[in-house]
Order: C-alpha cells, then sequence, then structure tokens
C-alpha cells in the first residue's frame, strides 16, 4: 500500500471517529471510549514491550502515577487539569528514566518482576501516603466551577480519549520508521550485537521506557479525571498491564497495526463477555487468553500477514517452533 | 524485648511455610525458564482439596496436605504437558499470559464454586500453644512448619540422588544435551511441573491449617514465591527455604514496627533491591547462572 493511500485512510477514520458519537447513546459512547483508552496503553507497551521486547510487568505503575500526579496537583495545588496533564506526563517520564538505569540492566524475567514490584510497591507508597493522596479511601478531583475544571461529559471524554490514542499511534509509527525505532528493534533481537553495531542500548531502552511511560501517564491522568475519585486498587490494578500486555500480543508485538487491532478486539469481546455472563466472564476471558497465546503465539495480525502473502495458513509451523 | 522475639518467632514458622510454597515455583524457573503465574493458584486449589475433605469426613488437614498434594501433581504435570510445553520455545511474555490466563480461570472458577468467603480448617490443636519464656509457639504453626521443613528436604534430596531428580537437573542445565542422553525432556519437564504443584498443593493445606484462605489471596501466593525464589537464587533449592524464612521475619518485623499496611511495600522494595544489587540472589550462586544474565 502506498503511503498517500495509508494517509488518507488514516484521515478518513479518525474524521470518522470524530464525528461518531452523535450516532450512539451514552452507554455505547462510554463503551468506545474504553476502547479508545486501551488502544493508547497498548500502544504504549508496544514501544517497550513490542519493539524492545522488554516484558514491563509494572506499566500500570506509569498509569496510576499520571493518575494521582493529576489529582494531587488539582486537589492540593488548585491547578487546571489542563496544565496538570503534561505535567504529570513529564514527571512520570523522570520517574521511568531514573528507575529505568538500574532496572534495564535486568534481562528477560528479571526485568518483569522488577517491574511488577516496583508497581506493587507504588500502590502500597501512594496508599500510606495518606494525608497527600487520601489513603486507601481515595482522593477526589475538584470539578465544581471556580475550583478545578469542570468535567468534560461523556463527549467531551471521548474526544480526549480519541487524541491520546491518535497521539499513541502516531508515536508508534514514528518510532517505528525512525533510526531510534530500528535501534530498539536490534536490542530486541540481540542486544550484545545491537551494542557491538553501534547502538547506544542503555539510552535507547531508557528513553523507550520514558517515552512509553509518559504516554500512559497521560492516559492515565486522563482516567482519573474522568473518574473524578480515584482508589489506589484501581489505579494500581495488575490486571491493567496483563490487559495491555494481551493486546499487544494477540494483535501481534512489535508491529503498529497489531496492538490497535487487538485492544480493538479484546476490548469489545470483554465488554460483550462483560454483560453476556456477568459472573463467568473473567472465567471465559481467561480460556479465551489461552487459546489465543496457544494457537496464534505471534500475533493475529502477523498470522494473517503470513496468510495472505505465503497463501497458506501459517498457524501449524508457528506453533511447531514454539512446541518443546 | 519479648514482642520482638514473639514476631521473630512467628515470622520464622510463617517463613517456613512460605518457603514450601516458593521451593516448586523456584525449581519450575530455574529448570524450565518459566515464571508460572497460576501456582499461586494451585496453593489454593490444595488448601480447598483439604478443606472439602476435612468437611466431609473430617480429614485431618495433614491427609488432606498428601490428598491435595497428589491432585496437584496430576493437574500441574497434565497442564505443562498438554499447554506449557506448546510454548516453552516463545518470547517469555508468552509463558507469562499463558499461566497469567490458566490463573484467571482457575481463581475464577474456585470463586464460583466456593465463593469469595475466607474459609478456614478447624482442628482442636491449631490455636493450642506451648511458651518458651514469654514467647508462645502455636502447635499449628509448628506443625505447618516442620512439614513444611521435610518436604523441602525430601524434594532436595530427590533431586540430588534420585535418577529422575538428576534427569531434571541435567535438563536444566542443557536440555538438548539431556534429551542426547536419552531424557525424555517433554516428561522430565511435566514431572518438575507436577512436583512444584504438589508441593504448593501440599502447603495450601497448610495455610488453611493455620490461617484463612480465599481465591484471590492466589495473586500474593505467586508474588511471594517471585519474591522468595529471587531472595534465594532461581532454583536453587536451600536457597529458596533461606529466602522464605527470611522474607517470614523482614516481614513480621515491618508488620511489629511500621504503620498501616507499609509491611507489603517492604517486601517488594527487598524484592527490587535485591535484584538490581545481587540478582544471583542472597545465597550467591543460582542453581543455573547462566540463565540469570542471558535470560
Amino acid at each position: 500500500m502506498s503511503r498517500l493511500l495509508v494517509t488518507l485512510i488514516s484521515t478518513a477514520v479518525v474524521v470518522g471517529m470524530i464525528a461518531l458519537p452523535s450516532q450512539l447513546y451514552t452507554g455505547q459512547v462510554r463503551v468506545v471510549t474504553a476502547v479508545l483508552m486501551f488502544v493508547a496503553l497498548a500502544q504504549a507497551w508496544n514501544i517497550i514491550g513490542g519493539f524492545t521486547g522488554y516484558a514491563c510487568f509494572g506499566q500500570v505503575a506509569f498509569f496510576g502515577i499520571g493518575g494521582y500526579t493529576t489529582a494531587v496537583l488539582m486537589e492540593h495545588a488548585n491547578w487546571s487539569f489542563w496544565w496538570a496533564l503534561p505535567v504529570s506526563a513529564a514527571g512520570c517520564a523522570m520517574f521511568a528514566g531514573l528507575i529505568g538505569l538500574p532496572l534495564l540492566r535486568l534481562r528477560g524475567h528479571y526485568f518483569a518482576i522488577a517491574t511488577l514490584g516496583v508497581a506493587e510497591g507504588m500502590r502500597e507508597v501512594i496508599t500510606n501516603l495518606g494525608p497527600l493522596t487520601g489513603g486507601g479511601a481515595g482522593i477526589t478531583v475538584p470539578t465544581v466551577a471556580g475550583r478545578g475544571t469542570p468535567w468534560l461529559g461523556n463527549d467531551g471524554f471521548y474526544l480526549l480519549f480519541l487524541a491520546l490514542a491518535v497521539l499513541a499511534v502516531a508515536v508508534a509509527v514514528l518510532i517505528s520508521r525512525s533510526r531510534f525505532g530500528y535501534g530498539l528493534r536490534a536490542i530486541n533481537q540481540d542486544e550484545d550485537a545491537a551494542a557491538a553495531a553501534g547502538v547506544n542500548t542503555t539510552r535507547a531502552k531508557v528513553a523507550a521506557l520514558s517515552v512509553s511511560a509518559a504516554i500512559t501517564a497521560l492516559v492515565g491522568s486522563a482516567y482519573a479525571f474522568q473518574q473524578i475519585t480515584i482508589y489506589p486498587q484501581r489505579l494500581f490494578d495488575v490486571d491493567i498491564t496483563v490487559t495491555m500486555i494481551v493486546m499487544v500480543v494477540i494483535g501481534g508485538a512489535g508491529t503498529v497495526l497489531g496492538p490497535l487491532v487487538g485492544a480493538v478486539g479484546l476490548q469489545f469481546v470483554s465488554e460483550y463477555l462483560r454483560q453476556a455472563y456477568p459472573q463467568e466472564h473473567i472465567l471465559v476471558l481467561g480460556a479465551v487468553i489461552v487459546l489465543v497465546v496457544l494457537l496464534f503465539p505471534a500475533g493475529l495480525l502477523t498470522a494473517a500477514r503470513d496468510a495472505v502473502s505465503e497463501r497458506r495458513i501459517s498457524l501449524l509451523e508457528t506453533i511447531r517452533a514454539y512446541r518443546l | 524485648m519479648s514482642s520482638f522475639w514473639q514476631a521473630t518467632i512467628y515470622g520464622l514458622l510463617q517463613g517456613g511455610l512460605l518457603a514450601m510454597i516458593a521451593v516448586g515455583f523456584s525449581l519450575v524457573w530455574g529448570v524450565m525458564n518459566i515464571i508460572n503465574l497460576s501456582h499461586g493458584a494451585y496453593v489454593l486449589l490444595g488448601a480447598y482439596t483439604a478443606w472439602e475433605l476435612h468437611a466431609a469426613w473430617g480429614l485431618d488437614p495433614l491427609l488432606g496436605a498428601a490428598a491435595g498434594g497428589t491432585a496437584m501433581f496430576v493437574v500441574g504435570y497434565a497442564v505443562q504437558r498438554l499447554l506449557v510445553n506448546r510454548i516453552v520455545n516463545a518470547p517469555i511474555f508468552l509463558t507469562l499470559l499463558l499461566t497469567f490466563g490458566l490463573q484467571l480461570v482457575l481463581v475464577q472458577g474456585m470463586a464460583v464454586l466456593f465463593t469469595a468467603d475466607y474459609r478456614s480448617i478447624a482442628t482442636s490443636y491449631a490455636s493450642e500453644s506451648f511458651g518458651i519464656g514469654d514467647v508462645r509457639v502455636p502447635y499449628g504453626r509448628l506443625l505447618a512448619f516442620g512439614v513444611a521443613a521435610a518436604a523441602t528436604a525430601a524434594l532436595v534430596l530427590f533431586a540430588r540422588r534420585s535418577r529422575t531428580g538428576i534427569a531434571i537437573l541435567a535438563t536444566g542445565m542443557d536440555r538438548t544435551a539431556a534429551r542426547l542422553m536419552g531424557i525424555n525432556a517433554r516428561h522430565v519437564y511435566a514431572l518438575t511441573a507436577g512436583i512444584a504443584a504438589a508441593l504448593a498443593g501440599a502447603a495450601g493445606a497448610m495455610v488453611g491449617l493455620v490461617g484463612t484462605f480465599s481465591p484471590p489471596d492466589a495473586a500474593r501466593f505467586t508474588l511471594l514465591s517471585f519474591v522468595i525464589s529471587v531472595l534465594g537464587g532461581l532454583g536453587n533449592m536451600y536457597g529458596a527455604l533461606l529466602g522464605g524464612l527470611v522474607l517470614g521475619v523482614v516481614q513480621a518485623w515491618a508488620g511489629q514496627y511500621l504503620p498501616g499496611t507499609w509491611v507489603n511495600a517492604v517486601a517488594f522494595a527487598v524484592l527490587v533491591g535485591v535484584l538490581i544489587v545481587r540478582p544471583a540472589g542472597l545465597a550467591g550462586r543460582a542453581f543455573y547462572e547462566a540463565r540469570v544474565e542471558a535470560a
């Protein structure tokens, strides 16, 4: 596909998305808003997990820190949301850089667990900083006129999350085409070889984690404003991290389109399951994850691309490649 | 001073039980380079097995531990053989995701079957205690500690002395070479996972003996297993015992002297700190050191 065609299609999709809420019920707008939120989150994880290959299992830490920075700045410093949003992202990017320097020296499972430990630890820190963060009882963002920023309404948050999703996808596109992105892919394939070929691996990895954290923090910040009252249990919920990872892996890690497809697909499926099987939907979701991992270990998009380009179903071949 | 010793004794006894949960987790990690996120769910499955047997026939939790362990051996073997073996060579987040999906299925399945109510296995002796000076030692916790220590020692002996145990360690060191020597790697992997699950299941019965449990506890047991395995050096079975004791005591002290729920933060601070400073674990060498650097 030519570049022009891609640009035209994506512009048409974005314009269509902006016009979409007028055609939907309030409940449907909320569902699509959640989908857009996860598109941005999945794309953010894709930068560190997909391109760079570092399985960050503590991504939700950036989500929670972004949300809590915004809530604390709005509640205690009377900041406007529109100032708190970028400041939260910048602060979180710095935090990611600081923890990234020691943690990104670890590889494989060790990195995954260390980041998980950071996320769980941050939740406990936020819970125990009661005077500042409200502790386990949560903190409420001021949304009344004269103090804080007025709540944006369903359509307003739809547009905000749409903007964040477009930003996240755009950043992923830019990275995937840049020298920086090729460096990250090289690190993913063989870090020692990448270093030998002249990639400053430490700088590239820390930058990737910081960019990924900044986008995640933007989403967390917007989410905190949308929810009005936030709690540590929700903002640092490990399920949010896992959802991002599942979306990226289902779609195809390290591609731009894959996480997009995975996020849209999985969020609609889990929303459907939630409504159809209110009791057992998590059980079914778990079974879906197991099946997809077993059948499409390289991601749906990669499997589909191989099927089209090589005119055959590569299902059995990927399974053969990964089994014992 | 007596509160300090009470906390220390309590931490040691609790740490022994945590070590029994973690030793299998550490073995699976060391031999197969797999992090089993459904490990905590195995603990609870064992606990519910023992609880059901106790409720139905009044079976003592000690026998319940044997039954739960046997049942979980079968589950662990089957899960490894049928599911996890299929993606052993895939990038690590796939095995993490697969076992996370399994954990969701198992935990939600238990929540549907047994509800999310807190359960415990009530016995006549568990809450009785004897004293050493001012320090009280409950029989139930002492028994759980004894079972945990014996099971860990038996596992080490099995791994170092029996032909099967040596085959497991050999497969962990170099799978290709082990297969060339005629070892059936698929069976050995499944056996390793089965042993880990059996220890977790038996430990679950002990968890029910000394306290309460409920399906959402699964994630906490998995996380504590992480911490202990890292503390001890992965795959290092004595290391896991040491890591469990250290974590138990540190948590007990933190619970005694720190306000609020800082005690949970301490466990993760210890984890991240050890990972950064000594990735091979406090006990020194990991079982298979190359894995530490080369992922």
